[in-house]
């Protein structure tokens, strides 16, 4: 069977794929991950699917933590950072402010760079890109010997108003990449050409270190690639929501470091709008977090900045809210006598109590145990039985310190949960203006379609939409992904004719390479896009707003001051049409689109699942009243098949559970749509 | 009626939709106001108030905002009392009925269940300008809160959901920028009631009855907490002094004392030991007293605590009015930020002696400001200059202080330098660390920082203002830990002469001038013959240190009159007279001293006041 694409998602604890033929057909597989290497279970993953029938790889698509990881856990590289004399210190100081207000014990964020690899350099241009201080060959040479004498696995390059003029930051670039060809080395002025020095600093030190390390294990990935046979085109997910191929993804290096969590995103939006819903909620619960994602109009929120461990990068990122609330959230009374859920995790190991390996603290998990939701015969990943007693004898723990018992204990910790989970929603719907009755909550991760019920009822959402491989979903969502690259220039000039002109100008050129790109990349012309927007703000203002461009040229721009006044408008309740707009930072970002895999079919069946759909029973105490709730099997459900609550749906990845009052139908391509009852 | 015992778990779910709510208006309030200082500055706060105005949830944001509000709720019982009718909504700014000062606009509004008043729902922001004296208000030269602009006491801003157009009136005939007043105003107002239509959901779903016993609970859970906390901790009594360099108008050191006195799960903050109330705009409304108290609290018992009014309840703070920790009115406070960072440093190091395992060494209180009335490059548009710069936290026990950062009860970041020259007609000519600032120790301080303004173009004002410059109110060190080195300001003309500057000047600089600040760094911690000699050899390859017998600034001896424990009582004070080589003459061709200017903006405030 000729073509498959295959997408794989390493996650925490496990490396999930998914492979789908062009005939509808599809495997998935489930490994544990490898976190020392995790080219390993890349691998495993691979061959699991190539036992399973998947031996002509088409496409393959990638979402790697590998920069994430590097990040939290600190980047071994040793890298050289140059400066403009004056300005090396920045590492240290970053913006001046902490990034905790009352932890007067807080541990000092990383300097990336020790300041003995900062090395100063004569040279300075002013804001409006004049030499100030020349920057002299002699120079040159001296900074490229001393930093040829620290012998760096990298060197990042950052001077100040090189997104003016980058003059003096290439001139230094040629000299160190004659003088050491074998090391990257990361101007400012080609990673980010934007301004505030800091941001710009931090990303072109942080893409500098990250290069080794992720070029290394694409290395390694690709060479087993090669040795499974697999010659694919390979793409790796980006934080944007779109893929780069793996050849190149090490020079954007800073740009994976939310690879992980965008994938769901993506799919949930491909998802929407498969069923024609223009605003969805991503609800990605997992083992120790919480991602929710609301996205509008098929597109996702991205922000030009990313957050990451105390660091900015300048990298157009989804905008994605993470919540420490999770299955293995721990349950806990404090010592107020308040019942408290999360932050703290028992994360996958020991993980939660009912595991059995040696966790005794209650989690989330462990509540839904109690409850008689989650049972012994619940299928897990990983040939995991989970323990009854060791749950309830957790969960009642708590519930001592409480005067209360397991049951009533339990159902309080699954509430709580749900209360943090839906004031999160609240707090990103709000602050973006829009309303959660208006979305359908796309609920996947291991625990997402657990909780799904209680945002239903607690936020008055349209529905809750749960895919047919809910604990796949991230490495089923790359599959739907299409080549993002971005770019972007910082202007900062009054909106003008002269400008107007620069500004069509930078358009056309950066329009040019981005396609060029793309076609090298093997993207067919036809079904390549370019989309542009500027951040404007009224001239004196402190803060930008993005107006997106109808089109790129000299038309577009000149209607860019009339949307700013109705976007300014619309943000703050009044705009002023006689002020003068600046434009200050120009973003272009260039799309070439990918198959799409069929959407996949499921047999029809009748309103009544049959009876083989129908796997038993549980004894479930939610309300505190207990009542004999059935259990269907995912797999033998069929399209128009109803599920009244209460209910629980199991399958191999994860557990749906349907309150009372609730209703679960199965649609065509197997997803659970779950309304209120009457709600249509 | 009685206070039913509420379980614990539908307390749970009541408070987090409490917290959802004041979370959510603060949503509300960043998305619809106009000002930057709101929406990116986070200079606002949103909460939910018991009937009786005390605080019950508080969305986080900074520290200086803590627990304000309540005061201004108190006082609008006080005042309005049986004339708070339902759909009103209050105003108020008066530093001597809750507020903080006179930029920060509290707007209030009683939320009633069946008629009866039930709840307060608030939201105060900082305005950049309340008018009076000075564009920005603020003025640490001003000595009357007459002069701090448009002084309100509580006033009713809408009455049954009307606007009171009169008040909206004479407000925007007061204000430099009445159009962002008035959206601002109408942006706190709609975050009310947004915080108005949470609680009557809550009140829906679960019942007025239970919302209230939410309401008793989550203050009692605090006070629970916050004793639990308390008695966990050592007994004993502990005092502390720190200094203002001057009173505002380059007058003598101002005097802040704190003599604490905990005993089992109660804590007596008794500030009557520092100085009467002083001439400039440095004197600390009562509201913002009790700010740094929660703050230091908090910070050094369980920094992760969530606050409300609860945690007052254990606490007494002892201060009598007359003193510039509880002026009598009309003395001026809308500079009450410096005073106030002194008071924060000074509690942590009071409760630092009294609690010695969780001792930290002290970091920089500073809070250089230069404001630089200046003129765009790009667009030749007037625009004025608000920089501040950071300094150096204390060591701890856990390791070394951050370098160049703000402190303790803010968060202010340093203006970008692309920033800076692309709107305003100077050049930064360095930004960075300042090698033999910080107090050596097991851990060391954070470095200060060394920031040059070079002035270009034409003659620009610039008003300066610091603290610490005088050497004896440097940072101190703790537990043996080596003091950091003052803060140092300069002015160098283009002739090379450099000039010291007191504190807090104003002054006219021809081009050509730099302005140059060494702010300091932080205490040490711990012995420095302990420190990891690892470390020791990472500072001096990192040039952190400076080597050398007599390394200015290093100040290896431990010092005297850091908080004391009550065995020891307090160490006599020393403090000499500010840099004497100041002069306001014509020996300094380039610098004029200007007198009748007391400028300070923020950096934002660049457009000027539309119609």
């Amino acid at each position: 069977m000729p073509g498959w694409m295959v997408g794989i998602d390493v996650g925490g604890t496990f490396t999930d794929g998914v492979a789908v033929a062009r005939d509808g057909s599809m495997r998935v597989a489930k490994v544990p991950s490898t976190p020392a290497d995790p080219s390993v279970g890349l691998l495993a993953c691979l061959r699991r699917l190539r036992d399973d029938g998947v031996d002509d790889v088409d496409l393959l698509f990638h979402g790697t933590t590998v920069a994430t990881n590097a990040m939290l856990t600190g980047i071994p590289t040793r890298v050289v950072l140059l400066a403009t004399e004056g300005f090396r210190d920045i590492l240290s100081y970053r913006t001046g402010s902490r990034p905790r207000l009352y932890d007067l014990r807080q541990p000092r964020p990383s300097e990336m760079v020790p300041r003995r690899d900062r090395l100063e350099v004569r040279e300075r241009l002013s804001s409006l890109g004049e030499v100030v201080v020349p920057f002299t060959d002699e120079e040159i040479r001296r900074v490229v010997d001393a930093t040829a004498a620290r012998s760096p696995e990298a060197v990042a390059v950052a001077f100040l108003f090189s997104y003016l003029d980058d003059r003096h930051e290439r001139a230094v670039g040629r000299a160190l990449r004659e003088r050491l060809p074998d090391v990257p080395v990361a101007l400012s002025s080609e990673v980010a050409r934007e301004f505030r020095e800091y941001p710009r600093t931090a990303t072109t030190v942080l893409n500098a270190a990250l290069r080794p390390v992720v070029g290394r294990y694409l290395r390694t990935a690709a060479a087993g690639l090669r040795q499974l046979g697999i010659d694919a085109p390979f793409l790796v997910m980006q934080s944007n929501g779109g893929c780069v191929p793996a050849d190149r993804a090490d020079r954007e290096a800073h740009r994976l470091v939310l690879s992980g969590p965008t994938a769901g995103v993506a799919g949930a939006l491909a998802l929407g709008a498969r069923h024609g819903l223009t605003r969805v909620i991503a609800f990605d619960m997992g083992g120790t977090s919480l991602d929710v994602c609301l996205a509008q109009d098929g597109v996702p929120p991205v922000t030009p900045v990313l957050r990451a461990n105390d660091h900015p990068i300048l990298a157009p990122t989804v905008d994605i809210v993470t919540v420490g609330a999770g299955g293995g959230s721990i349950a806990s009374v404090d010592r107020a006598g308040r019942l408290r859920v999360g932050p703290r995790s028992a994360g996958a190991d020991p993980g939660p109590a009912a595991y059995g390996r040696g966790g005794t603290e209650a989690t989330l998990t462990d509540a839904f145990v109690a409850a008689g939701v989650l049972g012994p015969d619940t299928p897990l990943a990983g040939e995991l039985a989970l323990d009854v007693d060791l749950a309830v004898e957790a969960v009642a723990r708590v519930g001592e310190g409480l005067r209360l018992d397991a049951p009533t204990t339990a159902e309080g910790i699954i509430a709580i949960a749900a209360a943090h989970a839906a004031r999160a929603l609240r707090r990103v719907s709000v602050e973006r203006g829009l309303d959660p009755r208006e979305f359908v909550l796309v609920a996947f991760g291991g625990a997402g379609p657990l909780l799904a019920g209680w945002m239903l009822e607690d936020l008055g959402l349209g529905a809750v939409l749960v895919p047919p491989l809910p604990g796949l979903f991230s490495a089923q969502g790359l599959l739907s992904t299409s080549l993002r690259i971005d770019d972007s220039q910082t202007v900062l000039s009054v909106l003008e004719p002269r400008v107007v002109r620069e500004a069509t100008g930078w358009f056309g050129r950066a329009g040019r390479r981005l396609l060029r790109q793309l076609r090298e990349d093997g993207i067919d012309p036809a079904r390549t896009r370019l989309v542009g927007s500027v951040d404007c703000r009224y001239l004196g203002q402190g803060y930008e707003l993005n107006v997106t461009l109808p089109t790129l040229d000299a038309a577009g721009l000149h209607g860019v001051a009339e949307r700013f006044h109705e976007l300014h408008l619309r943000t703050y309740g009044h705009a002023d049409p006689s002020e003068p707009v600046e434009l200050v930072t120009l973003r272009l970002s260039a799309f070439g689109d990918l198959d799409r895999p069929p959407p996949p079919e499921i047999p029809r069946g009748g309103a009544r699942p049959r009876a083989d759909a129908l796997g038993g029973e549980r004894r479930v105490r939610l309300r505190r009243t207990g009542r004999r709730v059935p259990v269907y099997r995912r797999s033998r459900l069929r399209a128009g098949n109803r599920l009244p609550g209460p209910a629980i749906v199991d399958q191999m990845d994860a557990t749906t559970l349907v309150l009372a009052g609730q209703e679960a139908t199965v649609d065509r391509a197997g997803n659970l749509w779950i309304r209120r009852e009457g709600a249509r | 009626m009685n206070r039913r015992r509420l379980d614990p778990i539908t307390f749970e779910l009541i408070h987090a939709g409490l917290l959802s709510a004041a979370e959510e208006m603060g949503g509300v309030l960043k998305r619809s106001s106009y000002s930057p200082i709101i929406r990116e500055m986070e200079d606002f706060s949103c909460a939910l108030f018991r009937a009786d105005g005390d605080l019950v949830a508080q969305a986080d944001y900074i520290p200086a905002q803590l627990g304000a509000m309540s005061l201004v709720v108190k006082s609008i019982i006080e005042r309005w009392g049986e004339d708070i009718e339902p759909h009103d909504v209050f105003l108020c700014n008066h530093p001597y009925m809750g507020a903080m000062h006179t930029p920060d606009l509290n707007v209030i509004m009683p939320i009633h269940v069946g008629g009866e008043l039930f709840a307060w729902s608030g939201a105060t922001a900082h305005h950049i300008d309340v008018g009076g004296v000075n564009p920005g208000t603020e003025g640490a030269s001003l000595t009357q809160l007459y002069a701090e602009g448009l002084v309100l006491p509580p006033v009713k801003l809408y009455e049954g959901g009307q606007e009171n157009r009169n008040l909206f009136g004479i407000v925007m005939a007061n204000v430099r920028d009445p159009v962002s007043t008035a959206s601002d105003l109408r942006a706190q107002r709609a975050a009310c009631t947004l915080g108005e239509r949470r609680v009557l959901e809550l009140v829906e779903r679960y019942g007025s009855a239970r919302v209230r016993a939410a309401f008793d609970e989550a203050l009692d859970a605090v006070e629970r907490m916050t004793r639990a906390v308390l008695r966990e901790l050592p007994d004993g009594e502990a005092e502390a002094e720190g200094f203002l360099d001057d009173d505002g108008v380059g007058g003598p050191p101002t005097r802040i004392h704190a003599r604490i006195c905990k005993r089992g799960d109660r804590i007596t903050v008794d500030l009557s030991g520092s100085a009467p109330q002083i001439t400039g705009a440095l004197n600390v409304p009562w509201a913002s007293t009790r700010a740094a108290v929660v703050y230091a609290l908090r910070a050094m018992t369980d920094p992760s605590m969530t606050t409300n009014d609860g945690m007052m309840r254990p606490v007494e703070i002892v201060c009598p009015r007359g003193t510039v920790l509880n002026p009598n009115p009309p003395a001026a406070v809308s500079v009450r930020h410096n005073t106030c960072q002194r008071l924060a440093e000074v509690l942590v190091r009071a409760l630092s002696a009294l609690w010695p395992d969780r001792a930290v060494a002290s970091g920089t209180v500073t809070f250089f400001d230069v404001n630089l009335e200046s003129v765009s490059p790009r667009t030749g548009r007037p625009s004025v200059m608000m920089d501040v710069v950071g300094g150096g936290t204390g060591g701890h026990p856990l390791g070394d202080g951050l370098d160049g950062v703000d402190t303790y009860m803010s968060n202010v970041g340093l203006l970008p330098v692309e920033v800076a020259e692309s709107e305003y007609a100077v050049r930064i000519l360095r930004t960075e660390l300042v090698p033999g600032s910080q107090g050596l120790g097991r851990y060391n301080g954070g470095l200060g920082l060394r920031r040059e303004y070079l002035v270009l173009d034409r003659p620009q004002t610039a008003t300066i203002y610091g603290e610490q410059t005088n050497p004896a109110f440097r940072p101190l060190g703790a537990h043996g830990g080596g003091d950091a080195r003052e803060t140092r300001i300069s002015v160098f003309g283009p002739d090379g002469r450099r000039m010291r500057l007191p504190s807090k000047v104003t002054l006219t600089l021809q081009p050509g001038t730099v302005i140059r600040v060494e702010t300091s760094g932080g205490g040490g911690f711990g012995d420095p013959k302990e420190r990891d000699p690892e470390l020791v050899r990472a500072d001096v390859l990192d040039g952190r240190t400076i080597r050398g017998p007599t390394g200015e600034g290093t100040c290896l001896r431990g010092s005297r009159s850091r908080g004391s424990g009550s065995s020891t009582g307090a160490g006599a004070t020393r403090w000499s007279a500010p840099p004497s080589s100041w002069r306001a003459t014509g020996s300094w061709p380039w610098a004029r001293r200007a007198t009748s200017r007391a400028c300070r903006t923020s950096a934002w405030w660049t457009r000027p006041a539309r119609p």
